[in-house]
């Protein structure tokens, strides 16, 4: 037939449309089934909308789970521009009620942005004002939660929690140091919306905020408020410079109490300069110990083996010639002949120098540096002081003798706490910590854990056991006696340094300190308080800041449960010749009855009459056997 | 000459029934946002394309009893009267302009493009001139010559509005029926390449052109210029998947993709049923168009399969250009998609042309 040709050819047409099909239902199938995550992921990108949702941050707590921060919940104004219908009339209404000007609110309504935030004045919103808003009902305008930060105590630990911006960024402190761990992910209400910014009718995505990860610290928190509490007495009873107080776990470098004065209030951190803020006085200053350092040199002559404090005696005559310097002892005159167990107890600075001259510059100074002092303790907290002590070739006689009682080095507050519970603590130095451990909070599962780290083993156990005994007896007997606690075997040792100015020592302007432990033969706690220039009072650390280290280490009593201890710790001490013995109770007897019950001790009468009326040590102390005991008779029995 | 007529081809009547009414459908759910948007009415688009549905399938039934002899009579004067349009129409004044092109008269609300009419009279022409002259049309001279000069003539008529979719759509269909009619195709191709090398030659003058042509295989790059309307309707038929997104779930017509309703119903058809809906539209053209063909092979004489094959060789490359725009095969050319984009005139038209083959399909054995 003669079409044949042409039907041919439309033949040919057919299949080149078909192959044509083809390929577009081919590349269709491309897009849609190899393509479809791709594109799908862009498009709903495209189409959605986020209202953020702030996720809580985490929580710090001290080491029994009392709160120190968290966080309150408020409201923030969001406004989608595209969404506002009526402009003219929102933002009048808006501005009305945040008290904005009109024409910022019209530039907030109208700007060109897909999500608006009103700041500072929409944020953070009280209920009152929230409510008046959600009621306007307007369309694009939303009450969004956020999460404020709140510290539960105000000012308690504020420079080692530190304060967060507006934003809840942390700014100082371990809100700063743990941002990332305590910021969490912001969460979203995800909404589609229409090319134009409308609200579409379909489910909104609802994506959780990832809350923070909680801190749990090492402190504790009733032996922290018996700081801040303290800290604050010293304030207003002497208006110091400065003050601050630690509290340590000797056996794990665990930070029980951290505090300073001046200290500010995180949530309204802009009253306060930013040196009050960022300077943590614990572990930010740095000053010359005075007397508190020279259990440093005991320490060493103890290990050393220079000394033996009870059987050796050193005869004070109120100072000593080192060189071209004449070095004082602080009391005028001295203390005569004392043993050197006495001379710890004293406090007697030629008695120090002594040790010292037998160390030899080169021993004393290495057992400084194996106490820690010179480097920063690596505690988890920024801002942490170095100190500064001579450099070994400058050190000629003069200097020796001054650092071995404390004068002419430069330390931090936390070295020297550091350091003390080291010669205590059976020998060991610890690394000193604050954060415990970092916990998730949904599932409780610990992210991170701070365990205690000994950085060097300094003393033999049997030293620091005898360091002990030596610091319990300048509780018991000598210028720590402020500290006494009955029952309790308190050690520590005072200190009263001058300070220095322009590289000279300043006249009536001491920082005062005592560095007190317990129990003597176990110890739990110890306890660091240094004032610094504290008003109207005798600026000796036995007189101002050991009442507070006491009241502080009756708290920590409490709040660590630690036993009261009992006669048969006596028995520990029992080194060499010496025996301990607890002195009775003698007041309201007769004199008679009195020298019968105070058998095996020195009594020391002052007063005339048959009844004693007080003594010294009180009930309960321990001292040496044949140690003295003095009694103030009266008349009357006491009533 | 007096024969029996056959039934009209159902099969076809049933799939432009059929894909027109979805196509009404599709119209209603992928304008209703634009035209409330703009007009406050969802249902404006839907109820103009569903007015020009029920004239043109009264059209096509009055057509598909008009012997299509009557054609051959005044072949000369509906063309005439066509290119006197496409004169009237690009007079600023009497045509309107849509869319940067002065293509249509506005009769009360509605568009009508003469361009479309013309389409269809110079296939009957050109049906007409090489039946007759069917020996002859192998020569350059009285083969190609005059159809291509009308042709061009026509083109280039339609290229003052512009309307560059519609221009190629009828030079490309022209062509394709001398290539039926036997026309040495030597010419063509020494032209197609002629035309390459000139577009070369365009882009080595200018290369921002080469981007923006190229601008289709890669539209990421030029997101928000040349790309914006591929990445739009990508967007649309990514999400589609193998199901889509139900009826009327569609997002990509809450304004992302312009004029959804237009040259895009096909991205909004993927999104909304699918890969599934995507083959179930196809298989429906492919019907239509291979029932076209057959009626064309069938035809009794010369003249009636030229009119055949050109009605349905347009509506399949028309389609074809519009699907290829759509998924991103070549760059974007402004043609709507037949029976399913939303558009009255051309509706009308394309149903009028169905009524043609439906009466050419009557003088031919079923068979």
């Amino acid at each position: 037939m003669f079409q044949k040709a042409y039907n041919k050819r439309i033949s040919i047409v057919l299949i080149v449309v078909i192959a044509l099909f083809l390929l577009i239902i081919f590349k269709v199938g491309y897009i849609q089934l190899v393509d479809y995550k791709k594109l799908n992921g862009l498009a709903t990108s495209l189409w959605s909308r986020n209202l953020p949702i702030e996720a809580s941050r985490g929580l710090i707590s001290d080491r029994n789970g009392v709160v120190l921060a968290n966080n309150v919940t408020t409201t923030s104004l969001v406004i989608i521009p595209n969404q506002v219908e009526n402009k003219e009339e929102v933002s009048k209404r808006l501005a009305e009620i945040l008290g904005v000007s009109y024409d910022e609110m019209y530039k907030h309504v109208s700007k060109k942005t897909s999500i608006e935030r009103v700041h500072p004045e929409g944020r953070r919103l009280s209920y009152e004002v929230a409510d008046e808003i959600s009621n306007l009902g307007f369309k694009g305008v939303y009450l969004v939660k956020e999460s404020m930060r709140n510290y539960v105590y105000d000012k308690m630990l504020s420079h080692v929690l530190g304060y967060v911006g507006i934003d809840n960024q942390g700014l100082s402190g371990l809100e700063l140091e743990y941002e990332e761990y305590l910021t969490g992910s912001e969460g979203a209400i995800k909404y589609f919306s229409d090319a134009k910014g409308s609200r579409l009718k379909l489910n909104e995505v609802y994506v959780q905020p990832q809350n923070g990860i909680n801190i749990e610290l090492t402190i504790d928190y009733d032996i922290q408020a018996s700081v801040e509490r303290e800290l604050d007495n010293i304030v207003s009873k002497y208006n110091p410079n400065s003050a601050l107080a630690i509290a340590m776990d000797p056996n794990t470098g665990e930070i029980l109490a951290m505090s300073s004065r001046p200290n500010f209030s995180p949530s309204n951190y802009q009253d306060y300069t930013i040196e009050e803020i960022n300077r943590n006085l614990p572990i930010w200053s740095t000053y010359e110990p005075g007397s508190t350092f020279k259990i440093i040199t005991l320490s060493a002559a103890l290990e050393e083996g220079v000394v033996d404090l009870l059987s050796e005696h050193f005869f004070d005559s109120g100072g000593v010639q080192v060189e071209n310097a004449r070095i004082k002892c602080w009391k005028a005159g001295g203390h005569g002949d004392q043993t050197f167990l006495q001379v710890v107890e004293n406090s007697c600075n030629p008695g120090f120098v002594e040790l010292g001259q037998r160390l030899g510059k080169e021993k004393l100074f290495s057992y400084i540096e194996k106490f820690g002092f010179g480097k920063k303790t690596g505690i988890d907290l920024n801002g942490e002081g170095t100190g500064i002590l001579f450099k070994l070739d400058r050190v000629g006689p003069v200097e020796l003798a001054t650092t071995a009682f404390g004068q002419g080095v430069s330390v931090t507050p936390i070295q020297q706490i550091t350091a003390v519970s080291a010669a205590i603590n059976g020998g060991n130095l610890l690394k000193p910590y604050i954060v415990k451990r970092l916990v998730e909070p949904e599932t409780g599962s610990i992210i991170k854990e701070n365990k205690p780290t000994v950085v060097r083993r300094v003393l033999s156990t049997k030293t620091s056991e005898m360091v002990r005994f030596a610091l319990e007896s300048v509780v018991t007997n000598g210028t720590g006696r402020p500290a006494y606690i009955d029952g309790y075997r308190v050690g520590g040792k005072t200190g009263t340094a001058q300070k220095v100015n322009n590289g000279v020592y300043m006249v009536g302007n001491y920082i005062v300190s005592f560095i007190g432990f317990l129990p003597a033969n176990n110890p739990k706690v110890v306890v660091y308080v240094a004032i610094d220039n504290p008003k109207g009072v005798t600026q000796y650390g036995g007189t101002v800041a050991a009442p507070v280290a006491r009241t502080i280490l009756q708290d920590a009593i409490t709040a660590l449960d630690i036993e009261k201890q009992e006669g048969s710790s006596e028995k520990k001490y029992q080194w060499n010749e010496i025996k301990i013995a607890t002195v009775p109770n003698v007041i309201g007897m007769t004199k008679k009855e009195a020298i019968s019950s105070l058998k095996g001790f020195t009594i020391e009468y002052s007063g005339s009459g048959d009844y004693v009326l007080e003594q010294s040590p009180s009930a309960g102390s321990r001292i040496f056997e044949n140690g003295k005991v003095r009694v103030l008779l009266g008349n009357e029995s006491g009533d | 000459m007096k024969k029996i007529l056959q039934k009209p081809d159902i099969i076809l009547t049933v799939a432009v029934i059929i894909i027109s009414i979805f196509g009404i459908l599709m119209i209603y759910s992928s304008s209703y946002v634009w035209a409330e948007y703009k007009f406050d009415d969802p249902f404006k688009y839907m109820k103009s394309q569903a007015m020009f549905f029920i004239i043109g399938v009264v059209l096509m039934y009055i057509v598909s009893r008009i012997p299509y002899e009557l054609y051959r009579k005044y072949a000369l004067v509906l063309l005439g009267s066509c290119m006197l349009l496409l004169i009237l129409v690009i007079i600023p004044g009497i045509g309107t302009v849509r869319n940067g092109s002065r293509s249509w008269f506005g009769i009360g609300g509605f568009g009508i493009q003469p361009s479309e009419f013309t389409k269809l009279a110079l296939i009957i022409f050109v049906a007409k001139y090489m039946s007759n002259y069917q020996k002859d049309i192998k020569t350059f001279k009285k083969g190609i010559v005059p159809i291509l000069g009308i042709t061009m003539l026509v083109f280039a008529l339609i290229m003052l509005q512009p309307d560059f979719g519609t221009g190629v759509i009828i030079v490309m269909t022209i062509i394709a029926l001398m290539y039926i009619g036997g026309v040495n195709m030597k010419f063509f191709i020494i032209a197609g390449i002629i035309g390459v090398l000139g577009a070369v030659g365009l882009i080595i003058i200018a290369p921002y052109r080469l981007k923006r042509i190229i601008s289709f295989i890669n539209p990421w790059e030029d997101p928000l210029g040349s790309g914006f309307q591929i990445i739009q309707s990508l967007y649309a038929i990514g999400p589609g998947g193998l199901l889509g997104m139900g009826i009327g779930e569609s997002i990509q017509k809450h304004f992302y993709l312009p004029e959804p309703q237009t040259d895009f119903i096909f991205s909004i058809i993927s999104e909304e049923f699918g890969f599934l809906g995507v083959a179930i539209v196809a298989g429906l053209l492919i019907t239509i168009i291979y029932r076209g063909l057959k009626i064309a092979k069938n035809a009794n004489d010369l003249f009636s399969k030229y009119i055949a094959f050109g009605i349905t060789f347009g509506l399949a490359f028309q389609a074809i250009l519009n699907l290829m725009v759509v998924v991103g095969l070549i760059p974007v050319t402004g043609v709507t998609l037949p029976f399913l984009s939303y558009g009255g005139s051309s509706l009308l038209i394309t149903l009028v042309s169905i009524g043609i083959l439906l009466n050419i399909s009557r003088h031919t054995p079923n068979t």
